[in-house]
């Protein structure tokens, strides 16, 4: 059977809601943490089945046990109703089964083509196969998504989206039948994201079963026919189209109901001094003429599409970028960082968004991960030696007033041991010892629970109260609802500024599009 | 004092989870007693004997001191295949000063110490400023001191005269011989700095995340150039002492030591912590190797079994942890 046959485009099978994944009362234990209890779960050809749950409630696990990256305690895999063992990831892949991650697993320097190409099993191993232009089936399969790119440049020089795009046609020639996608708009401005939820669509339409999980609750309700929401290791409601709304999911996910939080102040603070000062701020193309002011103890929010300068912004605010042109002042004084650290000593600390890639020390423990630019005060007087036991009381302190869960342990584990909204209260709390004045958190509640966010975002408030000027990145313009100030910026410069009772959702996303 | 959650009664799957545990994290200590007591049992009175112990930490000592400092380049993430060329080029140089030049003894010691360093900023700067990637940077350098031993030697060894100089690596102070106190004093100072400042703090950041560390403040070009920097030093007091034990400074003295020291650090490597490099790990994993030759060629075991234990020994080692690490393998939902 050619690749070509298998992706001829158009439904394979009969349309018809037919059971292909069935999963019974599948469990999964590591040491004492019970993953997965008992999860029952169907996923049907031609239907898009949304997995909602928080960090930790155990939809990774089970995706994980479907690909083969985990092996279940107990319970039942049946593939068309034929009991199946996924052992490794190629054998899901022979099952027509399909995951792919935020990470995406592509060779950077591949083609487009070739990425898509890869992995398929036609020919002899040795056989020679073409390095250059593009493989018939790599192009069926990109028109079937409509991929309106070229499949002949280096993957490295796509944009998430349309990597996002190549994984799923390596999918398609793989002829799976279920693709699951996780978290696949994290990354992805508005316009992306409703391409690839369209794309989802068709794939249904097409009798593929496709997975797709997400915090993103907008995006699940628009798109899913089916949601199945995770709570401590269970299923704790399964949702149909009419009986799927969002106060239900977030019922199902929190497990009671929570009010829609407003902020309880939302004064303009303008007798408050002004803290930071950036006028005009330009790099390459990225960054066309950034301007805002922070006030002292203002929550401020800058909202805007992915592209549109946000994190380029903050880290020429942090000193991570030098800019090309304009001037910030910081305390009323001229400021112009000339690195990380300079920044740091001027009381500024940013989060980043890219929390494993670009804040965590995964191998390292908590306390080194808590105390990397800070260890400097913990040393003991008079010597260059810092105190380990010190470091360690005052960290096993510092993470229970954080409200981080530590296992087994305590600070001394390393931090890949943590779930990931413990990791970015670590964070959190590596950028509060440094004692900042201006604090900078890009997405801080990316991959993060409704619990967790909440908590998030009442420490971001307790600290705003203590003087400290806090601006909040984010993708998600309701979190910003809780900000006094909301900037908003398109395509590198700042376009508009909304305060008070004008601050919604639909005036953030109007300027972004103006 | 931090929360911590117990595990109910294990079932049995747990039992070969931590089995597996234990031995990932002990199992080289567990190796290395076991060569202790089987080669205690076999040959008693030889390899048990007071002297022996002696000798086989003073065999031990170099090796430890230059691993040490080779540790100080795997921590920050880096690799280092110019030390043995250090070693050499630092013996030659002392042994030239003191013979050619006419140098006091402090003053060639402290000149080779100066050159190595220059040479681990060399390397530093290759790596940490210039971006070459270290395989290939130690690589030129090492070579080039090559050159630069043959250069100064013209080939031949340089052997030392009368004067006291080879009396360091063969004298001794209250019984322990001078190369075991260089070592205790190397691996002590070495231990502190990588667990106790900020160097050694911002050294284990950088090789775990570089992006990470220097959107932390941390000075990644500096806490690099520091680690080659250490390395070099390490590798010249190898060197100097080296000299001093064979009386002569050769072109081809340090090259026992590039796979040795290699071997040692991934051994210490699967230590307790799996995976990572520390001080005391290289350590123990220098007692291996030093151990294993002693027995053996007390047990009149040829040559060539030495090499094989050892390779064997480093590849059960280092299996063990890569194995472990992926079953025990990250605890996420």
């Amino acid at each position: 059977m050619s690749a070509t046959e298998l992706v001829s485009g158009g439904p394979r099978r009969p349309v018809s809601a037919s059971a292909f994944v069935e999963v019974q009362a599948l469990t999964k234990t590591y040491g004492a943490i019970r993953a997965l209890k008992g999860v029952d779960i169907t996923f049907r050809r031609g239907e898009v089945h949304g997995l909602v749950g928080a960090n930790g409630a155990g939809k990774s696990t089970l995706v994980r046990s479907l690909a083969g990256l985990e092996q279940p305690d107990s319970g039942s895999i049946r593939i068309d109703g034929v009991e199946t063992h996924v052992p490794n990831p190629s054998a899901a892949t022979r099952l027509g089964l399909a995951f792919i991650h935020q990470e995406l697993n592509l060779v950077e320097t591949f083609t487009a083509s070739q990425n898509i190409m890869l992995g398929s099993h036609e020919g002899a191993a040795l056989a020679f196969r073409r390095v250059d232009g593009v493989h018939p089936a790599a192009r069926t399969a990109a028109e079937r998504l409509g991929i309106d790119f070229r499949l002949d440049r280096p993957v490295a020089r796509l944009t998430v989206h349309q990597k996002w795009l190549v994984s799923i046609a390596r999918a398609l020639v793989h002829d799976c039948q279920l693709i699951a996608m996780d978290e696949p708009t994290a990354s992805l401005d508005a316009n992306e994201s409703a391409r690839l939820l369209k794309v989802a669509r068709d794939l249904a339409s097409h009798d593929v079963a496709v997975l797709f999980i997400s915090h993103r609750l907008d995006e699940v309700l628009e798109l899913c026919d089916r949601v199945t929401a995770f709570r401590d290791g269970g299923v704790s409601a399964t949702l149909q189209r009419p009986e799927l709304t969002r106060q239900r999911l977030v019922e199902a996910i929190v497990g009671h109901e929570s009010a829609p939080s407003r902020p309880a102040r939302r004064d303009s603070g303008e007798d408050r001094p002004v803290v930071l000062e950036v006028s005009d701020v330009r790099r390459g193309r990225a960054l066309t003429g950034a301007t805002l002011q922070l006030r002292e103890g203002e929550l401020l929010g800058i909202a805007g599409l992915v592209g549109s300068g946000r994190t380029e912004l903050a880290r020429a605010i942090f000193g991570a970028d030098r800019i090309d042109s304009g001037a910030m002042r910081l305390f009323g004084r001229p400021y112009a960082p000339t690195s990380v650290a300079d920044a740091i000593r001027h009381g500024v600390a940013l989060v980043s968004e890219e929390r494993r890639a670009e804040g965590l020390f995964l191998d390292l423990s908590v306390t080194s991960n808590l105390y990397v630019n800070t260890w400097h005060k913990r040393r003991t007087r008079c010597t260059p030696f810092t105190s380990a036991r010190r470091a360690e009381r005052q960290a096993a302190e510092i993470a229970q007033e954080l409200g981080v869960v530590l296992r087994q342990g305590g600070v001394r584990q390393p931090i890949a041991g943590l779930s990931g909204g413990n990791q970015q209260k670590v964070l959190l709390g590596r950028w509060l010892q440094t004692e900042p004045a201006v604090l900078l958190l890009d997405e801080p509640t990316r991959g993060v629970d409704i619990g967790a966010r909440e908590e998030i975002y009442r420490r971001i408030r307790s600290l705003t109260r203590t003087g400290m000027s806090v601006i909040v990145i984010s993708s998600e313009f309701e979190e910003l609802l809780e900000c006094d100030r909301v900037v908003v910026m398109s395509a590198g410069s700042t376009v508009g500024e909304l305060t008070g009772a004008s601050i919604t959702v639909n005036d953030m996303l109007r300027l972004c599009y103006l | 004092m931090t929360s911590t959650v117990t595990a109910p009664a294990a079932p049995a799957a747990d039992t070969g989870r931590r089995a597996l545990a234990f031995f990932a994290s002990y199992g080289t200590l567990i190796v290395l007693a076991a060569m202790i007591i089987g080669f205690g049992v076999a040959r008693p009175v030889e390899f048990l004997s007071e002297r022996n112990l002696i000798n086989v930490l003073n065999q031990s000592a170099l090796l430890a001191i230059v691993a040490g400092g080779l540790t100080y380049v795997l921590v920050a993430g880096q690799f280092d295949l110019s030390f043995a060329n250090i070693i050499s080029f630092s013996g030659i140089l002392c042994v030239g000063l003191l013979e050619r030049s006419g140098l006091p003894i402090p003053v060639a010691i402290g000149g080779s110490l100066l050159a190595a360093i220059a040479v681990g900023i060399a390397n530093g700067v290759l790596v940490a400023y210039l971006r070459i990637h270290a395989i290939v940077a130690t690589l030129a350098t090492s070579t080039v001191l090559l050159g630069l031993n043959f250069l100064y030697s013209n080939g031949a060894p340089i052997t030392l005269g009368e004067g006291g100089f080879t009396d360091i690596a063969r004298g001794a102070l209250a019984g322990i011989p001078i190369p075991v106190i260089a070592m205790a004093a190397v691996l002590a100072i070495l231990w502190l700095v990588l667990n106790r400042t900020l160097l050694g703090h911002h050294l284990q950041a950088t090789g775990s995340n570089t992006a990470a560390a220097r959107l932390a403040g941390v000075a990644v070009g500096r806490v690099t150039l520091a680690a080659f920097v250490c390395a070099a030093v390490c590798a010249a007091i190898c060197g100097v002492l080296l000299s001093s034990r064979i009386g002569s400074g050769m072109v081809t003295a340090g090259d026992g030591f590039l796979l040795s020291a290699f071997a040692a650090a991934f051994l210490g490597a699967s230590v307790i912590r799996d995976g990572q490099f520390h001080i005391l790990g290289t350590f123990v994993g220098v007692l291996i190797v030093s151990i294993a030759g002693n027995g053996l060629a007390i047990l009149g075991a040829q040559s060539y079994v030495l090499y094989l234990v050892q390779g064997l020994v480093l590849l059960a080692a280092v299996a063990l942890s890569t194995t472990s690490r992926r079953v025990l393998g990250r605890r996420r939902t």
